[in-house]
């Protein structure tokens, strides 16, 4: 079960994964696959109305 | 009786000479030898041995229609040949050092990878080997078994060695109920199942005429028995059939084969996703079972999956062992054991773990490596040192390390990722020797 989810960015600004935390405390990295189970699952999370966290790329 | 003694007997006229008449018995002696090694020899319809022991040798049956029948426990030995044969409803057992498949030989049932199951003989268990307290949809511990629940009590699945006796197998799942439901809610669903890749499911031809029918053996086990219900499930056109089987005795295993029809409709897509998925169901509420179980395939209708279905979880005496688990086109055959190390590279595809030893690094970087097989589809990435999936730990000191919001960039075969540790952490350590874990996880 999905706790938080944050977009993360390369050096580039690009967004290129998604970091989630799970209810039990799991972090995971989910790529920006749609063939990915947890992908469409933050998708999910997303349509049922979970806010992401985004706090840009900028490094 | 009269004596004919002559060296040669022509035809009065023309070239057809008659011995006897309809009826008669003309009588070769034994120990006297009939020789029309250089003529040829037209045999009558039926050739009747008088014990049953003589021999044909280097004898060719010639293409057409002729049907040979009682070769049965045969030795066909030295240079015989089987050419254009059909050898159907048989079992047939080559016991040779050497087997050539010339011409344009081809194996349509019983060849490699026949088992379109994955860790069907229950023997890869990356993830562990036993996870207890188990209320939601989950990957626990056999490869490429997922178990989906939805309010059906609470279960610990543990990779058991108990298993059917002189059949092959040295590991089960086993299902074990920790807390039941004995009185399921409507909406509740309980079953084992395994996804599998539209890409490996073309040759059924499933959506044509040519269809090929499947077969599902399995061996299984509980202390409860009754009916239960094995499900395909085609999630590219939402089509489904169920069948039922019953555990007959209490404790005991016992083999399954069941047989699906082909399906005429609805192809499965040509791509990594999935497109069937095989649901050994363990329970199921009444939205999944007041119809009229669909035992041909159709469009899917959940009143009409799971009809009949016992209640696994209605006690926590409850037990269920499953192993031995083929799923294969056509006919059942014996289970195909494949090298552990063939199986587990197999696993790989859908889940890897990975350790990896940084040295000599710095508070922030970056660390690259390949995956050693090429997973489904770009896997989720999770760090899973024994105890906290954040932490590092220092090979030297014993010290730990928190990683701090990495940025992972990924492919099938490739992983870039982007760390940095927590200030406080890193002041403990040195900066030499760090060690971690990597789960990359493309389940479907």
């Amino acid at each position: 079960m999905i706790s938080t989810v944050e977009k993360k960015y390369d050096s580039e600004n690009n967004f290129v994964c998604y970091n989630i935390v799970t209810t039990n405390n799991l972090h995971i990295s989910v790529p920006l696959d749609e063939a990915n189970k947890d992908y469409q699952a933050i998708q999910e999370w997303i349509a049922d109305g979970g806010t992401v966290i985004d706090n840009g790329g900028g490094e | 009786m009269s004596k004919l003694e002559v060296d040669k007997i022509d035809p009065q006229s023309g070239t057809d000479l008659e011995l006897g008449s309809s009826g008669d018995t003309i009588t070769i002696p034994s120990g006297a030898t009939l020789d029309a090694s250089n003529a040829t020899t037209t045999l009558p319809a039926n050739v009747v041995t008088t014990d049953g022991t003589q021999t044909l040798t280097n004898k060719t049956i010639a293409a057409g229609s002729n049907t040979v029948t009682g070769l049965t426990n045969s030795n066909l030995s030295g240079s015989a040949a089987i050419s254009n044969a059909n050898l159907a409803n048989s079992s047939i057992t080559i016991n040779d050092t050497a087997v050539s498949l010339g011409g344009s030989t081809s194996i349509s049932t019983g060849g490699m990878y026949k088992n379109i199951i994955i860790n069907g003989d229950m023997s890869i268990a990356q993830r562990g080997t036993s996870v207890s307290s188990i209320t939601t949809s989950s990957y626990n511990t056999l490869d490429r078994f997922k178990l989906t629940i939805g309010s059906a009590g609470t279960w610990t699945q543990s990779q058991s060695t108990d298993v059917p006796s002189g059949q092959g197998f040295a590991k089960s799942l086993k299902m074990d109920c920790t807390t039941a439901n004995a009185s399921l809610s409507s909406g509740a669903y309980f079953f084992l199942e395994q996804q599998i890749e539209g890409q490996n499911l073309q040759y059924l031809k499933k959506g044509t005429a040519n269809a090929e029918s499947l077969t599902l053996s399995f061996w299984v086990k509980s202390n409860k028995t009754g009916t239960y219900i094995a499900e395909l499930r085609d999630t590219d056109n939402d089509r489904a059939i169920s069948k039922s089987y019953t555990i007959s005795s209490a404790s005991t295993w016992e083999k399954k084969t069941i047989t699906y029809d082909g399906d005429t409709s609805g192809a499965f897509t040509n791509d990594n996703n999935t497109s069937l998925r095989l649901q050994f169901h363990l329970g199921a509420g009444s939205s999944y079972q007041s119809g009229t179980l669909q035992t041909s395939w159709g469009a899917r209708t959940q009143a009409d999956e799971v009809v009949g279905q016992v209640n696994l979880a209605d006690s926590t005496s409850n037990e269920w062992y499953v192993t031995g688990v083929q799923l294969e086109a056509g006919t059942a055959s014996d289970f195909e054991f494949l090298p552990y190390d063939v199986n587990l590279n197999r696993c790989y595809r859908y889940f890897q773990k990975l350790s990896v030893v940084l040295m000599n690094f710095n508070t922030t970087g970056l660390l690259g490596f390949v995956f050693p097989v090429e997973m489904r589809a770009n896997p989720s990435v999770s760090r899973a040192y024994v105890g906290n999936p954040n932490r590092m730990y220092n090979v030297g000191t014993a010290a730990t390390a928190d990683v701090v919001s990495p940025t992972t960039i990924v492919s099938k075969q490739t992983i870039r990722y982007w760390y940095a540790f927590s200030p406080s952490a890193w002041a403990t350590s040195t900066r030499s020797g760090w060690e971690t874990e990597y789960t990359l996880d493309s389940e479907l």
